[in-house]
């Protein structure tokens, strides 16, 4: 029978959807049936709908670099990534315990530093962090919870075992694109969401809202919660939005915010209104002038003072950057192990430490083979990846690493899982990761399925949106309907 | 609601009512001119009013020596170092409507989406160059979309009350500055049978009157258009009925209230709404029309001030608290979008 996929090439790599030997992957089957039978032409004529929709919303994100504040539409592939539910549940246990983890970590070198003291960690690396927050050890946060929104990014080998790629603990972003990508899937192959059991992602708005009021001051019933944005021409604009949205709670500037008697307010056209809980999308380092950056513009003066005497709750909390320092990042085995006697669930990509002599030797001897990247870096920028660099870029990134070893680290070049993706009139494959939220409240909580990011340039293994990226909707697929639960109960 | 946001709620109104005018005033300069014919005729006496009408004089001939028709059109309709320019008051609806995305419904801000990919678009330019007055035409249509869907889909309440602010207050602006072009013309009609009266015509079309009027007082006659464009609330866009409905979207925000307790802008907008609907139009002729304008000109923009200091910049009162040395904001201005970008803001917050 003549199908879109007839052609297909799942090549040397972990495939998605086919096994090596071109059989589908049984929790494909249904999928593979309905848009393999789809012409090219239909299946570009859906594609198209779907983008001039997304453009028509301004469901886009901000180009930087150019002063007409270009936006685009995040590039979207229509055939979704499907995770079958015992697969998910793994991965769900695994950040569950890393999520409780980082916090336990967090909370602890933010008061007795044990871990360090017991010398499981070394100290000169983690207090060298440059996220690291000296000024806020011995500050009670809310519950001890440090990150409560997390995305973390995985991503699956040639053997397509799940690995961590990064935590992301501070303003991690995409859950919109996660929303709307699902709206946009109703939209073109409603008969396929109506057939299958997909579990729903749109309940995240309110989980994330009762994430947040869960840190609301214990003597408030009511708490007044806020989006705070650095403004419209930030490239997430659209996502802190569209989330304020979600939650029925309003979106502000740091403009809009006052504080008085260390209590933060904003603006109203009828005078000043109290605010109990902040979801920040702003840095540490813009959040608060008096203590931070001076220059910043996008700040409130004295908000940080409001959170440590406890009139407002920040999510996430100050200084969790830490965890995310990617020389920490490979310490996180060693902090289940401490906090929880527990082994990972869900392994850490293998990584060698710059500040270690021995292990800088051996990055410096192989550069051309692995992947080298500045710790405090993200979205895809300040890497080099050795099998397709120049000797040039080599030598600069050896120059690099000499003068600061302590702010690089290095990893074996995964051979990302790939996925087929729909170039031109035919599918071909491309890497991907995935970017699952992950909320901690009053428990903790993980989004079935989250954001699947895609490498759209052909043989490219980075998916950051800045460098070319594009996304998928996520089918965390229940093996059964009748297993699937009821649909959790709304909140009126 | 928050200060910013309804600050951006009537800026957004004020900014679709701005590109609406002007694309009406175009389009029917241009229809003008069509009826004039072209012997004869100087062309810059018809485009000269428009700068005055839109109050971009002095920014037009810091550009351009003559008053020519090409100039004026590609300076106001899509120059983008024009910051009154259709293009970029659509710019400036749409940002303000970005901001407050998540405060008005779906509809108004896709609108509003809509009209700004178009006018940005090369097929949007295109139609401008070779057939501006269906580019006008388009313009004119997704403004009373704008119109039809904010009042299908607003809730009557804070923001619907702003949005009405920001569209009347343009309204009544732009009305009294078209009317002010003809004030310096002669209020006799031409004992000529053939005589047209074009620029007491062609007021009328800016202002999407000309039939309502003949229906209502048959030939036009300036001392009546005068009185049905100024003061006759029947007619919607009349300043009057402008400025009554500012007074009652205030009323509705603030409370009537009397006395002591009568918030500053509901006074304002309220005298100036008694005066106009007890004066005459002998009376207004008595004063003269452009002594007349020049004052309601104030007096509206004083009301415009009021509404900012009241809703925007009022921390007047607070509950009463220990001030701290945190007292200070952020640098940033309070309120709405405008083009005049502060670039160490965008740049920080592109940092993030």
């Amino acid at each position: 029978m003549s199908s879109l996929f007839n052609d297909y090439q799942p090549g040397n790599f972990f495939d998605e959807v086919y096994s090596a030997d071109m059989a589908g992957r049984p929790h494909y089957k249904a999928l593979l049936g309905s848009i393999g039978s789809l012409t090219p032409s239909d299946y570009s004529a859906l594609q198209k709908t779907v983008d001039a929709a997304f453009l028509r919303q301004g469901v886009t994100f901000t180009v930087y670099g150019d002063n007409k504040g270009t936006e685009r539409i995040f590039p979207f592939d229509l055939m979704p990534r499907v995770i079958p539910q015992r697969e998910w549940e793994t991965v769900e246990a695994g950040l569950i315990q890393r999520i409780t983890a980082l916090n336990l970590f967090l909370d602890d070198i933010y008061h007795g530093q044990k871990i360090l003291t017991d010398g499981v960690l070394p100290a000169e690396l983690v207090l060298s962090a440059s996220h690291y927050r000296p000024e806020f050890r011995g500050i009670k946060v809310p519950h001890g919870i440090y990150i409560h929104i997390c995305g973390t990014d995985l991503v699956r080998d040639d053997k397509g075992d799940y690995y961590v790629l990064e935590d992301n603990g501070r303003c991690p972003s995409g859950a919109s694109y996660m929303m709307e990508n699902r709206n946009a899937m109703k939209r073109a192959f409603p008969e396929m969401l109506h057939s299958l059991p997909v579990r729903p992602v749109d309940e995240y708005g309110e989980m994330l809202r009762e994430t947040l009021a869960h840190l609301a001051p214990p003597a408030v019933i009511d708490p007044v919660i806020v989006v705070l944005t650095p403004g419209i021409y930030n490239s997430a604009y659209f996502e802190h939005c569209y989330l304020a949205k979600q939650m029925g709670v309003p979106i502000v500037e740091g403009r809009d915010l006052i504080v008085r008697n260390d209590r933060v307010f904003m603006r109203t056209t009828k005078g000043l209104e109290q605010v109990h809980v902040i979801y920040r999308r702003i840095d540490d380092d813009f959040l608060d002038p008096l203590v931070f950056r001076e220059d910043s513009l996008l700040g409130v003066p004295g908000i940080i003072n409001a959170y440590r005497k406890g009139h407002v709750a920040l999510a996430n909390s100050i200084g969790t950057g830490v965890a995310d320092d990617k020389a920490v990042y490979a310490l996180v085995p060693k902090m289940i192990k401490y906090y929880l006697d527990q082994d990972p669930i869900l392994p850490n990509v293998p990584t060698h430490l710059g500040i270690e002599p021995k292990e800088c030797e051996y990055i410096l001897e192989n550069l051309e083979n692995l992947v080298v990247k500045a710790v405090n870096e993200s979205g895809g920028y300040g890497m080099l990846m050795g099998p397709s660099s120049t000797k040039e870029e080599r030598s600069e990134f050896t120059r690099r690493i000499k003068a600061n070893p302590r702010n690089y680290v290095a990893q074996p070049v995964l051979q990302l899982s790939r996925h087929p993706v729909f170039v031109d009139d035919h599918f071909e494959g491309r890497h991907v990761d995935l970017r699952p939220y992950v909320l901690y409240g009053d428990r903790v909580r993980v989004v079935p399925g989250g954001l699947t990011r895609v490498a759209l340039k052909k043989g490219s293994l980075v998916v950051n949106s800045s460098q070319g990226g594009g996304s998928k909707d996520t089918w965390v697929l229940w093996e059964d309907r009748l297993d699937m639960p009821a649909e959790t109960p709304t909140v009126p | 609601m928050l200060s910013r946001v309804a600050d951006s709620i009537y800026w957004m109104a004020r900014y679709v009512e701005r590109a609406e005018n002007f694309s009406r005033l175009l389009l029917s300069t241009q229809d003008l001119l069509l009826d004039a014919g072209v012997d004869g005729v100087d062309e810059a006496q018809f485009w000269q009013p428009i700068l005055a009408t839109t109050g971009d004089d002095e920014a037009y001939h810091a550009l351009h020596q003559r008053v020519t028709g090409d100039d004026v059109t590609a300076f106001l309709a899509l120059r983008a170092d024009n910051p009154n320019s259709i293009l970029n008051c659509i710019r400036a609806a749409r940002e303000n409507a970005r901001t407050v995305r998540d405060q008005i419904s779906n509809d108004i801000w896709e609108c509003l989406n809509g009209l700004r990919l178009f006018v940005e678009s090369d097929q949007g330019q295109e139609m401008h160059r070779t057939q501006s007055a269906r580019f006008y035409e388009r313009v004119l249509s997704r403004s009373y979309e704008f119109q039809g869907i904010a009042d299908s889909t607003t809730p009557r309440g804070d923001s619907w009350h702003f949005l009405r602010l920001g569209t009347c207050l343009e309204r009544a602006d732009k009305m009294s500055r078209l009317l002010d072009t003809c004030s310096g013309l002669s209020l006799e009609m031409s004992p000529h049978r053939d005589a047209r009266p074009l620029r007491w015509a062609a007021l009328l079309r800016s202002c999407s009157a000309r039939h309502s009027f003949q229906a209502y007082h048959g030939k036009p006659d300036p001392k009546k258009i005068i009185d049905y464009l100024l003061l006759d609330e029947a007619l919607p866009r009349s300043v009057a009925s402008c400025v009554a409905e500012v007074h009652s979207a205030l009323v509705g925000l603030c409370g009537a209230g009397l006395g002591d307790k009568m918030s500053e802008p509901v006074r304002h907008a309220g005298r100036l709404h008694a005066d106009l609907v007890y004066t005459t139009v002998e009376e207004v002729l008595e004063v003269g029309l452009h002594e007349f304008i020049d004052d309601l000109q104030t007096r509206l923009n004083q009301i415009g001030d009021s509404i900012f200091k009241t809703f925007v910049l009022n921390i007047e009162d607070l509950p009463e608290l220990e001030v701290s040395e945190a007292e200070s904001s952020s640098g940033l201005p309070l309120g709405a979008y405008h083009t005049d970008v502060n670039e160490e803001a965008q740049q920080q917050q592109q940092q993030q």
